[in-house]
């Protein structure tokens, strides 16, 4: 009798327990890398969080030089947005979107993974810049010149700044492309979009948002870099060259940007609340609209972060005002979201805590910026503290905590075990007062007079206590991601976590009618939608038969 | 049971409300950074009305919105109903969504009625005055102002009180943003282009600030001082003053951040034994170009200026070279 020497199933050397998702083109798995190396980048941007309060916690504090306080504020601010926020949302986006819309992967599986690859190159290359010849970019998120140019931030440091950025550009315009493909064309039998999941409606969204908006600043960095590198003077007044022109290209991008950040998470709000009070959404058409009217509305608003430029009173105006408007689809967001938990049945997990949370920062940071809108009062606010505590409402206690919800949510569909619940309850309740003992005080800070990016004060008094404070608040945080990391460490090492099964949460769905975690090909079959809530239409068919 | 943990629940919230209002109302009373700092210029006092406008209306709408959150997490918990228990399905309901569509719509149009209303008196300076013009150059690290009669004074601006100053805000190198709070907003001060704010100080004191848009190494130290007198200090000020003490000021404002008060060296290297100080041509060359780390300084000083600086170096910094080999 022969002896068979090759295996039945040859298994290549793809499908390794590393190689395989090195190679891997499926969603899920790309999805679930950007995830995890966005908290990998969030813990690097949060070191330099801590190192920056510890730096102001007392006047006239010597811990970090001025140099490197530069240094931090700037990789601190890059990192946060461009390798955290941005590219967790883009995970979310990827893990989700074919899930909820019934397809079995994205429109373009080998772009997505480029995507991917593209996003971890930018970040390497940025946090490779600290090696770099006169350390990393100093100049800011925003990298103003003439600050920025060659002749006061020499060095490489901004270069390698400029190329990571223009990586980073071409990760999400690629990603983008594909969550408008595969949203438009590869929906499930039945899914029209009027029965579309709201985060599915929120990611086509920033896919479009994406698109316009990353060539304005793809166009400003090249300016920027042929300043440094070719010896042109777009942004050099002395040769006639013009700052504000960077300053319009910039925020052209830089306030869609901000939507770009906090809509998918909107839609990740507008899952989880109906779930978890056991209620459809209250009024799914105006949530859905006003979500593409703010991305709208989010291209004429740039210019209320340049007030202090001295356009004259006619743009300004032209700009108080149109932020004033973007102010009334949000604000009919928060109010249906508040009517969505409206006479329910409120179960608090731990990803409804995080999305109640989320409601409740997000509105104080919506509130802020009606100040930061009108703008003779901004002219007061602008740059000052005031305005760190404003975006940390919206991003921080806005995004960051909405996408921990939408973690701890979805976290059993990715990899099908539960995340322990005592553990988070305590990671979100130390998060929400770490983070309000943190930037509460900022706004004090910010209306006493404090401005923003420097690396000491001499000022004692309340200066020194609001700054004691939100150094406290930082170290409280800091705490609360230790849980988290606790317990995912538990849930996945020290002693398992429950089991999932497809649907824990009784939730309304596509991506919960399949296993946790679901094969490859996502569903051997997908029901014909009928309405917003498939999985409930299904419930309701079963309980009727039985 | 249950009863009882609400009445707690809500005894607990109803005990934080109060201690939270106290405290605000202290510290609101004491001015604790609850609203901008007290102003002393009419621009300032308007920008504090349109605050305080815009609080009202933000305020109650704050304590609305989490009240009703609060209230509905309290009174429509769960209660052990368990996840299959549904709630009342409703999907929506029109008119409620409208009047919580107009609603936020009227206050924002009553808070941008406001604002207009308040403008011409923030942005423009008193027509029938007659102003005092000074221009104001921010630079890598220090404030340069220019009097009408040509006197020049650096960090420190003097001016005279209840009269309208009229600053016309420049830079040298790279954006640099200026802000007195008691005087009123910021103007950024930009390369290539000229903006203008004003203030008219009501009362004689000093109005402190620092630079608001980052602009380098040591944009924390870019200080700035407003110092307001009567019209006579003032003018003896630019008359007199200002020229005799303009080299100690460059020092003090330009080279000293860096080099230390007394040159002794701090992030720049030691100045008071450097021979460089007593070479008239060097030292001019060394301030209008810069050199290495150094910003050039001293690219738009006149050569008064630089002659001012040369002198108290020499006289009052150098204190000769160092005689052990250092």
């Amino acid at each position: 009798m022969a002896v068979r020497t090759d295996a039945v199933y040859p298994v290549s050397w793809k499908d390794g327990r590393v190689a395989s998702w090195l190679v891997t083109v499926d969603h899920k798995r790309i999805g679930i890398m950007y995830i995890v190396t966005s908290l990998f980048f969030f813990v690097l941007g949060g070191i330099l969080a801590v190192l920056m309060r510890a730096q102001l916690a007392t006047p006239n504090e010597t811990l970090l030089t001025k140099n490197s306080y530069n240094e931090v504020l700037t990789m601190h601010g890059t990192t946060m947005i461009f390798l955290v926020v941005i590219p967790i949302l883009a995970g979310f986006g990827n893990y989700l979107v074919p899930l909820m819309i019934g397809a079995r992967d994205v429109a373009f599986p080998r772009l997505n993974a480029l995507s991917y690859w593209l996003f971890l190159l930018g970040g390497v290359v940025l946090w490779g810049s600290w090696f770099a010849t006169g350390g990393t970019a100093k100049a800011g998120w925003w990298s103003y010149p003439t600050l920025s140019e060659l002749q006061f931030s020499p060095g490489h440091g901004q270069d390698y700044w400029i190329l990571s950025i223009h990586i980073l550009t071409l990760a999400s315009l690629v990603g983008a492309i594909n969550f408008i493909v595969t949203i438009v064309n590869m929906r499930t039998r039945g899914m029209t979009f009027m029965r579309m999941p709201l985060f599915v409606w929120s990611m086509l969204a920033y896919g479009a948002m994406l698109i316009v908006a990353l060539p304005a600043l793809a166009a400003a960095l090249t300016m920027l870099l042929l300043d440094r590198k070719a010896g042109t003077h777009f942004f050099i007044p002395s040769k006639g060259g013009s700052v504000v022109l960077y300053q319009n290209l910039f925020w052209f991008f830089g306030h869609p940007e901000v939507y770009i950040m906090v809509l998918p998470v909107f839609g990740m709000v507008s899952e989880i609340l109906p779930v978890f009070s056991r209620k459809p959404i209250f009024g799914y058409k105006a949530v859905a609209f006003s979500t593409v009217a703010i991305a709208f509305l989010s291209m004429l608003v740039w210019a209320h972060h340049m007030f202090t430029t001295g356009l004259g009173t006619g743009l300004d105006s032209f700009f108080m005002i149109s932020s004033m408007v973007i102010a009334v689809p949000t604000g009919i967001k928060i109010f249906n979201w508040i009517a969505t938990a409206w006479r329910g049945n409120l179960i608090f997990d731990t990803p409804m805590l995080f999305t109640l949370g989320f409601i409740a920062l997000f509105t104080m940071g919506g509130l802020s910026g009606i100040f930061l809108a009108a703008f003779p009062v901004d002219w007061q606010l602008n740059d000052s503290y005031y305005v760190v505590a404003h975006f940390h409402y919206v991003l921080f206690g806005g995004s960051a905590f909405g996408f921990f919800g939408g973690l701890y949510y979805w976290w059993p569909k990715m990899f099908g075990r539960m995340l322990d619940e005592r553990l988070g309850k305590w990671f979100f309740w130390l998060l929400f007062v770490g983070f309000n003992l943190t930037f509460l005080p900022q706004h004090m800070l910010g209306l006493l007079g404090m401005p923003r990016r420097v690396y000491t004060y001499h000022h004692g008094g309340l200066w020194e206590i609001y700054n004691m404070i939100s150094t406290i608040g930082s170290g409280v945080m800091v705490v609360a991601v230790g849980v988290f990391i606790a317990s995912v460490w538990i849930a996945h090492g020290l002693r398992k976590g429950i089991r999932a099964g497809n649907d824990p949460w009784l939730a309304d769905t596509l991506e919960w009618y399949t296993t946790s975690p679901p094969p490859e090909h996502n569903f051997d079959t997908v029901p014909y939608v009928t309405s917003a809530r498939p999985l409930r239409d299904l419930r309701r068919r079963l309980a009727e038969q039985a | 049971m249950p009863s009882r943990v609400r009445r707690k629940l809500f005894l607990l919230a109803l005990v934080g409300v109060v201690a939270l209002l106290a405290t605000a109302g202290v510290a609101a009373a004491a001015n604790g950074g609850f609203t901008p700092v007290t102003p002393h210029s009419p621009n300032a006092a308007r920008t504090n009305d349109a605050y305080y406008v815009i609080l009202a209306f933000t305020g109650a709408i704050f304590l609305i919105v989490e009240t009703l959150l609060v209230v509905f997490i309290l009174k429509y918990r769960s209660r052990g109903r368990g996840r299959t228990v549904d709630a009342v399905q409703m999907h929506g309901n029109t008119r409620l969504e409208l009047i919580w569509t107009v609603i936020p719509v009227i206050i924002l149009a009553v808070i941008g009625i406001v604002v207009f209303y308040e403008i011409p008196g923030i942005a423009n300076a008193p027509a029938s005055a007659n102003p005092i013009r000074i221009t104001v150059e921010g630079h890598q690290f220090y404030w340069q102002f220019d009097y009408p009669n040509g006197a020049r004074s650096i960090n420190d601006l003097y001016a005279p009180v209840n009269q309208v100053v009229d600053l016309t805000v420049k830079s040298a190198d790279v954006i640099h943003s200026w802000w007195i709070p008691a005087l009123g907003g910021k103007i950024q001060a930009i390369p290539g282009r000229t903006n203008h704010i004003w203030f008219k100080a009501n009362e004689q004191g000093t109005y402190i600030g620092q630079c608001a848009e980052l602009c380098g190494l040591y944009h924390a130290l870019m200080t700035a001082k407003v110092i307001v007198g009567t019209s006579a200090q003032y003018h003896t000020f630019v008359t007199s003053t200002a020229p005799a003490v303009l080299g100690k000021a460059e020092f003090q404002g330009a080279c000293a951040t860096c080099h230390g008060m007394q040159g002794q060296g701090g992030y720049g290297p030691t100045l008071s034994s450097d021979p460089l100080l007593t070479q008239p041509a060097g030292l001019e060359s060394v301030i209008r170009t810069g050199r290495g780390l150094m910003p050039a300084v001293a690219d738009t000083w006149t050569p008064a200026q630089v002659k001012a600086l040369v002198q108290y170096v020499k006289a009052d910094v150098y204190k000769g070279a160092a005689t052990s080999g250092g």
